[in-house]
């Protein structure tokens, strides 16, 4: 009984750390090409309303994903216009995106307030959601889960083992080493930022599409903000990600079924609760001293060429 | 040798920075599998020099030449593809990455990285130019000498047949060095050009074939090495004898000491003894890096000594520098006027605040109000110019924001007065009226005057010290005209009165042939 519990809490973990996994990768790209974005939050929820909308016209929840990535990039690319282009701050240009983002799809969004859009249902994967406990906590969940499991190892092969990965963290750790090597950097910061912002508008489809289904205002709820927190977290590195991702998702879901048992517990206390282990994450995380996991060059911008 | 192919030919290059020529109808030749030393003093014009041959400068006139080809290079990448690579003192590797990945960024088709080869490949070029590295190891792992051989590597790997080495023995140790020369010959002996740009005269003469001299941004001296006869002879080119300027400088009558040094031994510096005495200006010259910037910051503050082998206005250095006030103390003119001496995004007003607003201050106030009258005085009566105490400091050119440090220092009216290249990259105007400045200020004033510049310390000094291997090899009256003639020889380390060597002495680079 218990056992069946806990199996329980951990798919639902998985399944709200989904969209969390996503924005943390988006970041994490964002950031390996020197280029802070603390508009995630904003560029999410863009990207959560695009996938709402084109869902509910169309019909078609694969379009809705691929169209809150496209506005996703959209949306990031206008940090890249103020911060590549006109070498503006990077945190308050990210600040200025989630203010931008949050607005602009609440209000936007007015209309489709309660509505329901077509989404993506749980499909278990054969063979492999008959493992006994594995099985029903990763492979009884919609399509969406299983295109997140591909994403980091996709991307540490990216940074890895290609050409354009390792000019991405050239342009993030020593961009006059890479402007020496003849590599055009702002090329690559332009690809951290638009690639960034297509998955962080794929975390945003998640909640409209898989997720909830529906749209409500503020659906992304602070999620942005503790992506940011979990690149920290994960030391940059997308296989860590998983885990704070899926971290934070269990604290989500395990505060929502306390809630609904009926805890003697403050709900405010519950929902306070992923935000202070937020905050716990970060002061560990900077206790061990891996600062040096930082993209070298994170947040400078580059000077521009006479 | 002869017939030998010419790599690359400058001709007549000329480049100026506003009214400081930096470049003056510069013309050199490298040949093929030849070592070309550039030699010369800071802000001698080498860098600028370089900075054109990589393509981050234009010159304003004259040619580049590549194989008897006039080229252009509108672009540091363009100087790269036509085979010219720069091996920079501060290297541009991204530490968090490894030897490997450092070599091929940026090189190369296709999308994957195959690791196996990568790390075969630089192997294999490593073993070819007799260095030792593992292509796996993160640069943030490695020595300076590691570092360096990196970025030589980096060069080869893009078939590079021109290098130019940018004072590449600052950051090794002396075993570095050796393996660094050993690799430089090994890559001239494949057809390769260096040009190796240095002000150690010693390391010069070990390893190039042709040198030339840049003086105030002119060649003036250009000879094979086997010709060359004396070191001494280098060092007299590279500081330079003749008048430039004409400042009349009466003797006065020297009063009490002001900065006495007794047998000090740190950092380096090896049995320093000297006083000075209000009223006098000790000039100290050598060749850089031979001992003055460690006794600069030890007597201006900046680093400790171990002993009790200093004395300021009396007190002991840690006292001194305990007890003494904003003012009628210690001044320092710090040779990078644009980094120790002012902060570049502040106003004038602030700028001349950071030393002396000791003097505006009423309990936790600060009156700005009047610090910005005292300074617009100032540049009135400096002739600094934008007049404006608003501006900042980024704005004024080289020669006034000198001027605008000589007067907040002298507004402290210092008993001890540092100056280091006071006149470093200024124009003729501005180092004429930087040496007038000195001058009156010597009257209230003892001056150690630290300087590259032989003919600044001949036109201002009453005592000349000559350094060399961080002792003063000797003191002597400005008037001594034996010991005058003497200088270039005692700059190169061939005088007499050497101290004996010890165990710590750094290992000199043997003459060679």
């Amino acid at each position: 009984m218990t056992s069946q519990i806990i199996i329980a809490l951990l798919a639902a973990a998985v399944q709200s750390g989904t969209p969390i996994l996503f924005a943390t990768l988006g970041e994490i790209f964002t950031e390996k090409s020197g280029v802070l974005n603390l508009g995630v939050e904003g560029v999410m929820i863009l990207g959560a309303l695009a996938g709402f909308v084109v869902a509910r016209q169309t019909g078609n929840p694969v379009l809705g994903f691929f169209a809150a990535g496209l506005i996703g990039g959209l949306a990031a690319a206008i940090h890249g216009v103020v911060c590549l282009w006109f070498q503006g701050n990077q945190v308050v240009s990210g600040l200025a995106l989630t203010i931008l983002g949050t607005g602009l799809a609440n209000y936007l969004g007015t209309a489709f307030i309660g509505m329901a859009a077509p989404g993506f249902a749980p499909v278990a994967v054969p063979l492999l959601s008959d493992i006994p406990g594995i099985g029903p906590i990763f492979f009884q969940h919609d399509v969406l889960v299983y295109v997140s499991y591909l994403i980091p190892p996709a991307m540490w092969l990216f940074f890895a083992r290609t050409r354009f990965g390792l000019g991405l963290r050239a342009a993030g750790e020593y961009p006059a080493a890479a402007t020496a090597a003849g590599l055009n950097v702002l090329a690559y910061r332009w690809l951290g930022i638009v690639g960034g912002g297509f998955f962080m508008g794929l975390g945003g489809a998640y909640l409209s599409l898989a997720y909830t289904h529906l749209w409500t205002t503020n659906l992304t709820g602070g999620r942005g903000w503790i992506a940011v927190a979990l690149v920290i977290f994960a030391f940059w590195r997308p296989g860590r990600a998983v885990f704070g991702a899926y971290l934070f998702g269990g604290i989500m879901a395990l505060q929502l079924r306390m809630q609904a048992s009926g805890t003697q517990l403050s709900s405010s206390i519950l929902l306070m609760l992923p935000y202070a282990l937020t905050v716990i994450v970060l002061v560990l995380s900077s206790w061990r001293k891996r600062t040096s996991d930082a993209p070298a060059s994170l947040g400078i911008n580059i000077a521009p060429a006479e | 040798m002869k017939g030998a192919l010419p790599l690359i030919r400058l001709e007549g290059i000329s480049k100026s920075f506003g009214k400081v020529q930096a470049n003056r109808n510069v013309s050199l030749t490298l040949e093929e599998g030849k070592i070309l030393a550039l030699l010369g003093e800071n802000g001698a014009g080498k860098s600028t020099l370089m900075a054109i041959l990589a393509g981050q400068l234009q010159p304003d006139s004259g040619a580049i030449f590549l194989r008897e080809e006039k080229v252009q290079f509108t672009s540091t990448e363009k100087a790269i593809t036509a085979g010219i690579g720069m091996v920079y003192q501060h290297f541009k590797l991204v530490d968090a990455m490894t030897v490997a990945e450092n070599i091929f960024l940026g090189q190369g088709r296709g999308v994957w990285l195959n690791w196996k080869k990568m790390h075969r490949e630089v192997t294999a070029l490593a073993e070819q130019y007799g260095m030792k590295v593992n292509p796996a190891a993160r640069i943030c792992d490695l020595s300076m000498g590691e570092k360096q051989q990196v970025e030589i590597l980096k060069l080869l790997h893009r078939k590079s047949t021109i290098l130019i080495f940018d004072e590449p023995t600052a950051v090794l140790t002396p075993a570095e060095a050796d393996n660094l020369f050993a690799t430089m010959k090994l890559m001239v002996g494949k057809g390769k050009g260096i040009v190796f740009i240095s002000h150690k005269l010693e390391e010069v003469m070990a390893i190039a074939d042709t040198i030339a001299i840049l003086r105030r941004g002119e060649i003036v001296a250009g000879m094979a090495a086997a010709d060359v006869s004396s070191i001494a002879e280098l060092a007299e080119c590279m500081v330079g004898r003749e008048v430039l300027l004409q400042v009349d400088r009466v003797p006065l009558e020297p009063r009490q000491i002001v900065l006495k040094i007794n047998d000090l031994s740190d950092y380096g510096l090896r049995g320093v003894n000297f006083e000075l005495r209000q009223g006098e200006i000790l000039g100290l010259v050598g060749v850089a890096g031979n001992g003055q910037k460690q006794l600069v910051e030890i007597v201006s503050g900046l680093r400790r000594p171990t002993d009790n082998s200093l004395r300021i206005l009396g007190l002991e250095w840690a006292r001194f520098f305990r007890t003494a006030g904003w003012d009628r103390a210690l001044a320092y003119i710090p040779e990078d006027r644009q980094g120790l001496a002012t902060c570049q995004g502040l106003t004038l007003v602030d700028n001349f605040l950071l030393t002396t607003r000791g003097g505006f201050v009423r309990g936790p106030w600060l009156m700005r109000r009047q610090a910005g009258i005292k300074a617009a005085r100032l540049m009135k009566d400096f002739d600094i110019r934008p007049l404006d105490p608003d501006a900042f400091a980024w704005q004024l050119s080289g020669g006034n924001l000198q001027k605008m440090v000589l007067a907040r220092e002298f507004y402290r009216k210092p008993r001890l007065i540092v100056a280091e290249q006071p006149t470093q990259g200024l124009d003729i105007a501005a180092t004429e009226d930087v040496w007038k400045l000195l001058l009156e200020a010597r009257e209230e004033a003892g001056i150690l005057l630290v300087t590259g510049d032989l003919a600044e310390a001949l036109a201002l000094a009453d005592r000349i010290g000559v350094m060399y291997n961080g002792a003063i090899v000797d003191l002597f009256s400005v008037d001594d005209e034996d010991k005058v003639a003497l200088i270039p020889r005692m700059m190169a380390g061939l005088a007499c009165a050497l101290p004996s060597p010890t165990e710590s002495t750094p290992r000199l680079w043997s003459a060679p042939r």
